[in-house]
């Protein structure tokens, strides 16, 4: 593989789609929905050995810059590995890890421990996991401007030692984490701290997830941790923090985007041949409609997920990127839950069970919409992005309509 | 055409050239009281601007050069259309631009090129269209209008409905039934009939918004000459079809949603809602259903301009932007609240207001061009292989 900013467009075009041929062939061959179903609710709830497999293909270091080992492929690329795993409900962290953590970590500068653990990750060996939010519905992760909101947690600094209190909620891969990417306030600002999970073994607490998964819950109670643990501070902190975080939305998309395609296609398929009243129950035009209506929903999402991934390859950045991943969190969700609640409607009875597939993609689709920031908050983030910086001129006029 | 206007290669220009220079004409010449026109304008109104833009060659940009018009291609057709929507260019009665032109191209005899294509370039011939019946909206195929051959002429009668602007055409084209023993489509042919024939009789319809953007026509024995007839006999419906290229993507536009958004800005900061956290929600859920309209939009724009066919997906565009118009109007005549009722400008603490227009304008949006029932019809079949 060549780095993406090498290839030209059609190059390009061309590299995703046998990205998308050779991740689709090997997660439908590897990772048949039976294995996501076994793997739930026992912790970590994946599999490392199929991480493993994921690294040997090369997807864990896909994203690093080639100094770090990796490929240095942008997000678009990373899109569909992530969206040939999530077709599958395949349970492993690929989005908190590689992606919001991987970003993390790249945009840490030349911290020597940062770019070990990106290196480490690249190739699969570590799993770090980004702890941020800090209460129970994350009201408090983003401010009123709209950008992460400074942590209650505390990062104090001595000449050779960080001393970490607080607590931290919803950090995913919550079993299974090799350490966690630590935000916290300090005398300099925010503070990005690498705790190691054995750090912490004590104040660690697991909550089981509907898919299955682990999210884990951190209380830091003066977790003393040596001086070169600091990954980064001040204004570099705050600028990768808030690009990891939006970068990793976006890839939150794409798997609820994933899983809306996969609701969709059941749901669809059951209507063709589901028979009732001696006809196909997909012939009835007041489920033909609603299943348009899933249709609209799942195209806006994708235009707007090519739309923001080709944006964030080309490096938008501060409010214009907040704001675009905003929406496309906002959207993802609003539609893959839609359509996780029409697709179990149009199914009857069987789509409440849990023997029925449909349910791995809704408990998954509930998991990734509620990830950091669910549609409401996101677009309430939305809102308060936009407020001050007010462009007039709106253009357009009823009487003009074609 | 005056002497002045030189024929142009414009698809050689670069786009942000050619957008200026449109621009720029615009904002030239268009007459600024007609800008953003919260209702249809009649032929009278916006007639000035027609003769202008078609003094300067500009009339038909989706014509051919060699017949008169710009030659534009889909990527600078669409341009000149944005910068239209930009600068708030009303509509004018278009039909002969947008339908009887590009049909006579592609349909019509020498005889009637020669004739008709060079009075629609002078604004000579205003044309209307007389497709629905009273029986036959969405199931246009059954229409049943007649025209019985007689010598060298037709005779037809029959009425036609929701026909804009009949009265200020001069000229109606149609589509009849000429033979009533085949299967429904295949019966149909396409006609051009004289608004001033003896027979023909144009009735406004009233609307709920209270103008007359409608009418009835009715066509008593009404004589028209057999060498009105567009391409083969019987064949009408087809060349119907054929028309609907990818003009349809504008039915999808979002600079409906994105102006009426606008109002609600406006009304709410009048009423003093901007800081209203239940507002707030439900304004930003609109902005945002706006703003992803416009995404999906752009990526069925870059289809065109790649020179791809639209398939019947582009249905969903018309369904989402039309619908997402409806909700910002509910918005509008709820925040409104007590003056929800009011037609016309209200005047408010924070200034005056208008709270129905967007209301009312968002009514036919819903049905015309086919109505989002039958557009969602179209994609269960098409593009969800749902049975039938």
């Amino acid at each position: 593989m060549t780095a993406a900013t090498l290839a030209s467009p059609a190059d390009r075009v061309e590299e995703r789609a046998l990205l998308r041929a050779s991740a689709s062939a090997f997660v439908g061959k590897e990772s048949p929905a039976s294995r996501s179903r076994a793997l739930r609710g026992k912790a970590p709830g994946f599999d490392l050995r199929f991480w493993a497999a994921l690294a040997q293909q090369g997807w864990t270091g896909l994203l690093a810059p080639e100094s770090a080992g990796g490929y240095g492929q942008g997000l678009t690329e990373m899109a569909e590995v992530v969206s040939a795993l999530s077709a599958q409900a395949a349970p492993e962290p690929v989005t908190p890890v590689i992606v919001f953590a991987g970003r993390l970590l790249a945009g840490c500068g030349d911290c020597a421990m940062a770019l070990q653990l990106l290196e480490q990750t690249a190739s699969g060996q570590l799993l770090p996991a980004v702890a941020w939010q800090e209460d129970a519905a994350g009201a408090t992760s983003f401010d009123h401007q709209g950008h992460p909101a400074e942590p209650a947690t505390v990062c104090a600094r001595s000449a050779s030692a960080l001393q970490l209190s607080g607590r931290k909620l919803h950090v995913r891969p919550g079993a299974g984490a090799s350490g966690y990417i630590v935000t916290a306030s300090s005398s300099e600002g925010l503070a990005l701290v690498w705790l190691p999970a054995e750090a912490v073994r004590s104040g660690s607490e697991l909550q089981r997830q509907a898919d299955g998964s682990f999210a884990a819950r951190l209380e830091l109670d003066n977790v003393v941790l040596p001086a070169s643990h600091l990954l980064a501070s001040g204004e570099r902190a705050r600028a990768a923090f808030a690009a990891a975080c939006d970068e990793a939305l976006v890839m939150a998309g794409v798997e609820l985007l994933a899983c809306a395609r996969r609701m969709l296609d059941m749901s669809l398929d059951y209507l063709r041949t589901r028979k009732q009243f001696g006809k196909p129950i997909g012939s009835y035009q007041a489920l033909q409609h609603r299943a348009v209506d899933l249709l609209v929903q799942r195209e806006l999402s994708s235009a707007l997920l090519e739309h923001a991934l080709a944006e964030l390859d080309r490096g938008i950045t501060g409010d214009e990127r907040a704001q675009l991943a905003a929406r496309v969190k906002a959207r993802c969700s609003e539609a893959a839950l839609t359509v996780g609640r029409e697709a179990v409607q149009m199914h009857g009875a069987i789509g409440v069970t849990d023997e029925h597939d449909l349910g791995l993609y809704l408990q998954r689709a509930l998991v990734l919409s509620a990830w950091l920031g669910n549609a409401a908050q996101q677009r309430r983030r939305y809102a308060a992005l936009t407020r001050h910086p007010r462009d007039g001129g709106s253009a357009g006029a009823e009487g003009t309509a074609r | 055409m005056s002497a002045s206007s030189i024929v142009r290669d414009w698809n050689t220009m670069d786009t942000e050239a050619f957008r200026a220079e449109v621009r720029a004409f615009f904002q030239q010449h268009y007459p600024e009281h007609l800008r953003y026109p919260k209702r249809r304008l009649r032929w009278d109104e916006i007639r000035p601007w027609t003769l202008k833009l078609a003094a300067h060659g500009w009339l038909a940009p989706s014509w051919p050069a060699r017949h008169g018009g710009m030659g534009l291609a889909p990527d600078k057709l669409i341009a000149f259309i944005e910068e239209q929507e930009r600068h708030g260019v009303a509509r004018a009665p278009d039909m002969g631009i947008t339908m009887v032109g590009p049909l006579l191209i592609q349909h019509g005899t020498d005889a009637q090129r020669a004739h008709y294509l060079p009075r629609i370039l002078a604004c000579q011939d205003i044309w209307c269209q007389g497709y629905s019946e009273p029986n036959s909206g969405s199931d246009l195929a059954s229409l049943r209008t007649e025209a019985v051959a007689d010598g060298d002429d037709f005779i037809v009668t029959g009425q036609k409905i929701w026909t804009t602007l009949a009265q200020d055409a001069t000229h109606i084209f149609l589509l009849v039934r000429t033979d009533k023993a085949a299967k429904k489509q295949e019966g149909i042919s396409f006609l051009l009939a004289d608004m001033k024939s003896p027979g023909i009789t144009v009735r406004p319809i009233r609307n709920i918004a209270g103008a007359e953007d409608f009418c009835e026509v009715f066509l008593d024995n009404v004589r028209v000459p057999r060498a009105n007839i567009v391409g083969e006999l019987n064949k009408g419906w087809t060349i119907a079809k054929a028309l609907l290229g990818f003009e349809r993507i504008f039915l999808g536009s979002p600079k409906q949603s994105q102006y009426a958004l606008s109002r609600v800005e406006e009304a709410a900061a009048a009423l003093g809602l901007l800081d209203d956290p239940v507002f707030s929600d439900r304004y930003t859920q609109l902005a945002l259903d706006v703003a992803d309209l416009g995404t999906l939009y752009a990526r069925f724009v870059e289809q065109v301009k790649r020179g791809e066919a639209l398939g019947p997906e582009v249905s969903m565009l018309k369904i989402f932007a039309t619908e997402t118009y409806s909700r910002l109007a509910n918005l509008l005549v709820e925040i409104a609240g007590a003056s929800g009722g009011t037609p016309g400008d209200v005047p408010t603490d924070g200034g005056t207001i208008d709270v129905l227009t967007t209301f009312y304008n968002a009514r036919p949006a819903t049905i015309y061009g086919g109505s989002n029932e039958v557009q969602r019809n179209i994609l269960a079949g098409a593009v969800l292989q749902l049975p039938s």
